[in-house]
């Protein structure tokens, strides 16, 4: 794994307008970042990543199975009373789920270590399956890349497959739903309804505040249509808690990704995975947080949280580090600390996709800062063969 | 290969398709309308409400109805056994039909629901039609205009009984303008 110059394309910024891909630069700051990328080996790539993706997939389904049924788990996840009945409901009904994210510290070397798993509203999977792929294929096609250079993203064929599989699953009318002013967000969903429509599948965009609820406790769309299922790029934490969250369980809507993940998407399953895995090479150790002081060598995070919020870390030196955030609500984990890697001044933190339950890609967000924050950069990243003189500068 | 194939875009390329039908400036009006306060119930969930605008429509509909001097004058628009001898709120008999139904309805402004609701009598003429006094002419805005001999009734649009959206905007505001995802 090497991070390498390359001249970036110098119309890229008309091709990424050309494919609906406006946030490329957010706030004026460069998100989408091509004047270098990652090179890794295909044995990396199976061995190091795709892999382990795949098995940490399996042991985190396999716990949903035990955390629904029990209602110590659930509380210990804050997961509110109300909706552990209705969460378990959507375990048992096998409820479809599309997509998640898992993210990973790898160097190149020694085993990728899991630092969490986002499994409810992952984003930056335009970047990943789409944009990084053209990047590909236009510096295949300029030279600027070895012959046989290939990458490891087969997420948008397995999107429109796992649309497609799951059709028949996905009561309608099917509607994806983003926050109005986010362009990240909303350039998501409409990627996800993009290779939804591929698969045949006939849905429609909402934004989150626009959704209605009839006076017997159902979601409707702007059309006063009484949605049947809805994509919510929203945590699922939050909509319990907001003032519609109350009709979720009676509503009779189908949630994509369904209430189940609510276990997923919460740190908590961290310590949960390492109390039933102990000493597995992918895994951090990691515990409930007790709210004693925090020793060296170890970071606390909420158990709901996004974008490398509200982290505070105890480096092994005695160096503190913390960043802000909004989540102080609901308990903390804490994990073993293991540092990014350093590429330079980058620090690669690997998005390993898991869609359809098949690990199918990554994409990798780098930040100047040992915590990846919604500050990041995407950097494309593509599969080399490691062969000492051969390699383009 | 460990890439996909190819990686198409359907909708998002340069030219894309209207996603979205534009939401034009004019106000619009969603309705429910129910004939019984148990449909309404059933149909709501919210059966407190329901018996709220039943309870209302009911004062308001002799003030509101059709009226007629006698019943056969009200059975050419209406059906015979629906009208009957009434008195208005000035004390006045008239023959007007009884009320067949009741309406809730929600004004929306620029495509956002409006506090609170209205809710009034609907007739139904013997072709089935149903109507309501035209807002206009007082009615549901409450203005007694006296004698409503010639009233003029506007059909509703509403299906009977069909639920209908009462609130927007309850879910969204965890996050002011950041992004959810992660």
């Amino acid at each position: 794994m090497r991070r390498l110059a390359i001249p970036a394309r110098p119309d890229w910024r008309d091709k990424a307008n050309a494919s609906g891909f406006d946030f490329h630069t957010i706030d004026g700051v460069p998100y989408w970042d091509e004047s270098a990328y990652y090179a890794f080996t295909l044995r990396q790539i199976e061995d190091d990543l795709e892999a382990p993706t795949g098995e940490l997939h399996a042991m985190a389904m396999d716990l949903v199975d035990e955390v629904v049924n029990s209602e110590q788990h659930l509380r210990t996840l804050a997961i509110p009373e109300a909706f552990w009945d209705w969460i378990a409901q959507s375990w048992r009904e096998r409820q479809p789920h599309l997509y998640g994210r898992m993210d990973l510290a790898y160097d190149g070397f020694g085993p990728a270590k899991l630092y969490e798993l986002n499994y409810d509203t992952p984003t930056s999977l335009f970047e990943a399956a789409f944009f990084q792929w053209q990047w590909l294929e236009d510096r295949l096609h300029t030279g600027h890349l070895p012959a046989n250079a290939d990458q490891y993203n087969s997420i948008y064929e397995s999107l429109v497959e796992a649309f497609g599989t799951v059709a028949t699953q996905i009561r309608r009318p099917f509607v994806l739903a983003a926050l109005r002013e986010s362009d990240e967000d909303q350039g998501t969903v409409a990627y996800l309804r993009d290779c939804a429509m591929q698969a045949g599948v006939e849905c429609s965009l909402l934004d989150i505040e626009d959704i209605g609820v009839t006076a017997d406790g159902r979601y409707t769309d702007m059309q006063d249509r009484v949605i049947g299922a809805l994509f919510k790029l929203y945590p699922l934490e939050d909509l319990f808690v907001e003032d519609f969250g109350k009709y979720l369980p009676r509503s009779g809507i189908q949630l994509i990704e369904p209430a189940w993940k609510a276990i997923l998407s919460n740190k908590g399953i961290l310590p949960l995975l390492w109390q039933k895995h102990p000493e597995h090479p992918n895994l951090l150790p990691a515990f409930f947080d007790d709210g004693s002081r925090l020793p060296a060598g170890w970071v606390r995070k909420p158990v709901f949280s996004r974008e490398g919020a509200n982290i505070a870390m105890h480096l092994p030196d005695g160096e503190q580090v913390s960043t802000p955030g909004p989540y102080t609500a609901g308990p903390y984990i804490r994990q073993a600390w293991h540092p990014l890697p350093a590429f330079g001044d980058h620090h690669p933190l690997i998005g390993s996709w898991v869609v359809g339950d098949r690990a199918c890609g990554i994409g990798i967000r780098e930040d100047q800062s040992l915590v990846t924050q919604d500050s990041a950069r995407f950097v494309p990243h593509a599969i080399v063969e490691d062969t000492r003189g051969v390699l383009m500068a | 290969m460990k890439r996909s194939r190819t990686a198409a875009l359907l909708l998002m390329s340069a030219t894309p398709l209207l996603l979205t039908a534009c939401q034009g400036d004019e106000d619009l009006t969603r309705e429910g309308l129910f004939t019984s306060v148990d449909s309404c119930a059933a149909q709501t969930g919210d059966r407190a409400t329901c018996q709220q605008a039943f309870d209302k429509s009911q004062a308001e509909a002799a003030k509101d109805a059709p009226q007629f001097a006698s019943r056969e004058e009200c059975a050419k628009n209406y059906d015979w056994d629906r009208c009957a001898e009434q008195k208005d709120s000035g004390g006045h008999s008239f023959f007007g039909p009884m009320m067949a139904g009741f309406f809730i309805s929600q004004m929306m402004r620029n495509g956002s629901p409006m506090a609170g609701f209205n809710s009034g009598p609907a007739w139904r003429n013997s072709a089935g039609a149903w109507q309501r006094p035209d807002p206009g002419t007082g009615g549901a805005s409450g203005v007694y205009s006296g004698s409503r001999a010639g009233a003029k009734m506007v059909p509703v649009t509403a299906t009977p009984d069909r639920a209908m959206t009462v609130t927007r905007g309850g879910f969204g505001s965890s996050f002011g303008s950041r992004s959810a995802g992660g």
